[in-house]
């Protein structure tokens, strides 16, 4: 049995379908100013929700697709995560796509967005080191050179209940993309066809917006994803084929 | 607080892989396809909403909006980021389709965070590890949403720390 150095503070909640689960080590694990934090962040989390959710037919996106708003009637963010869209969807070669056959579901892009925006309160506490998960994709800080890196399980997708890698991480974000993810939800938008030859994509990146669009928009691209994520600057990840094999991206 | 930490990783025949790996901290080549990533990920910052305030960013969200011929134009704040200033902007046409997105400013050079990329690879491990055997304090998966929540490895650690 292993006794811990650092008391390590564990919080979990639910929205948008997604557990939320925080690990807080150092100065504020579980005093006020935590709670504080992790109230905010969880707040932001539901502000998302209401804005972007397709699930609620009263967001700012549901009407903006049916029509009944403009993008710039709606909050400002929207117009910002429509941009990261269709950055991601020239990046891609067009892969990812925020829109399908005229519907619009930016749910690609706003997830690492969110999560990334909830983790601010969260990060901004001194001498803390955070590991915020948002359903699988998570952003990691610490507070000093000195913290060990966070030490991140990437599940394996042939079965959730192990991991297949394990990456260290002090501060950056890591984000995984599958099939298992709610269904078959992902496609290649030039094929309507769920991609081929592949189980998952891990993307290792600064922040995690842009590692969460990378693996989704490098999961679409099936066979050709391992070679799509090695142009793009300032990332690793790991690539699980549908055989099972495993591919490191330096 | 203990840990439910049985086995040691390093009992555990890892392979880290060795092969080529730089830390694309130098020179114009590596920046080249700097912008598109740094333009992604830093619009982000540029929302103003969620709590933390300020954050020393420069931006706001979406500053200027403008008509043009043939739709709307939104433009960004400009953003601080460790890389440098970026601004993005963008066109929608009458119909809410996007037709442009144009990034104005952004970063000629950067200064690579050393710190994320030299700990930053996956360490493939020979067999897979359950939450019992694997000394990790988050899981990055597909497959995490709160109908699967209370069976999955995430839950198991969230409780085995708490």
């Amino acid at each position: 049995m292993i006794t811990t150095a650092a008391p390590v503070g564990r919080y979990v909640d639910h929205v948008m379908g997604m557990p939320v689960s925080l690990a807080l080590r150092g100065r504020h694990t579980d005093d006020r100013t935590a709670q504080r934090a992790w109230a905010e962040a969880m707040a932001s989390l539901h502000e998302a929700d209401r804005v972007f959710s397709t699930y609620r037919v009263d967001s700012a996106v549901s009407r903006l697709a049916r029509g009944e708003l403009t993008v710039d009637q709606c909050p400002s963010e929207v117009a910002e995560v429509l941009a990261l869209g269709e950055l991601a969807r020239r990046q891609s070669d067009g892969a990812f796509d925020v829109r399908r056959d005229g519907v619009l579901d930016p749910s690609g892009v706003v997830k690492g967005w969110a999560v990334e925006r909830a983790a601010r309160p969260l990060v901004a506490l001194p001498d803390t080191d955070v590991c915020l998960s948002g359903g699988g994709d998570l952003i990691c800080r610490v507070a000093s050179p000195d913290s060990p890196p966070w030490r991140i399980g990437i599940e394996d997708p042939a079965d959730p209940a192990r991991v297949v890698a394990v990456v260290p991480v002090r501060c950056g974000a890591v984000a995984t993309s599958g099939r298992a993810h709610r269904g078959d939800h992902v496609v290649d938008a030039r094929t309507g066809r769920a991609p081929d030859g592949i189980a998952s994509v891990t993307v290792v990146h600064a922040e995690l917006t842009s590692a969460d669009i990378d693996a989704t928009a490098a999961y679409a691209m099936g066979r050709d994803a391992a070679r799509w994520l090695r142009t793009r600057p300032r990332r690793t990840g790991l690539v699980v084929w549908a055989d099972g094999r495993r591919e490191v991206v330096p | 607080m203990k840990r439910i930490v049985l086995s040691l990783l390093s009992t555990v025949s890892a392979v880290v892989l060795l092969f080529g790996y730089h830390t694309s901290t130098s020179g114009p080549a590596a920046t080249a396809q700097a912008p598109v990533g740094a333009s992604l990920s830093t619009t982000s910052t540029t929302t103003s909403s969620g709590g933390a305030g300020g954050s020393g960013a420069g931006g706001s969200g979406a500053g200027g909006s403008a008509e043009g011929t043939g739709g709307t134009t939104v433009t960004g704040g400009v953003a601080q980021t460790r890389w440098g200033p970026v601004q993005v902007r963008l066109t929608i046409d009458t119909t809410g389709t996007i037709t442009d997105v144009e990034v104005p400013q952004y970063p000629a050079g950067n200064r690579e965070d050393e710190q994320i990329n030299s700990y930053a690879l996956p360490v493939l491990v020979q067999e897979t590890l359950d939450a019992q055997s694997a000394d990790i304090d988050m899981v990055s998966g597909a497959t995490v949403t709160s109908d699967g929540y209370i069976r999955s490895l995430q839950s198991a650690l969230d409780q085995a720390f708490s």
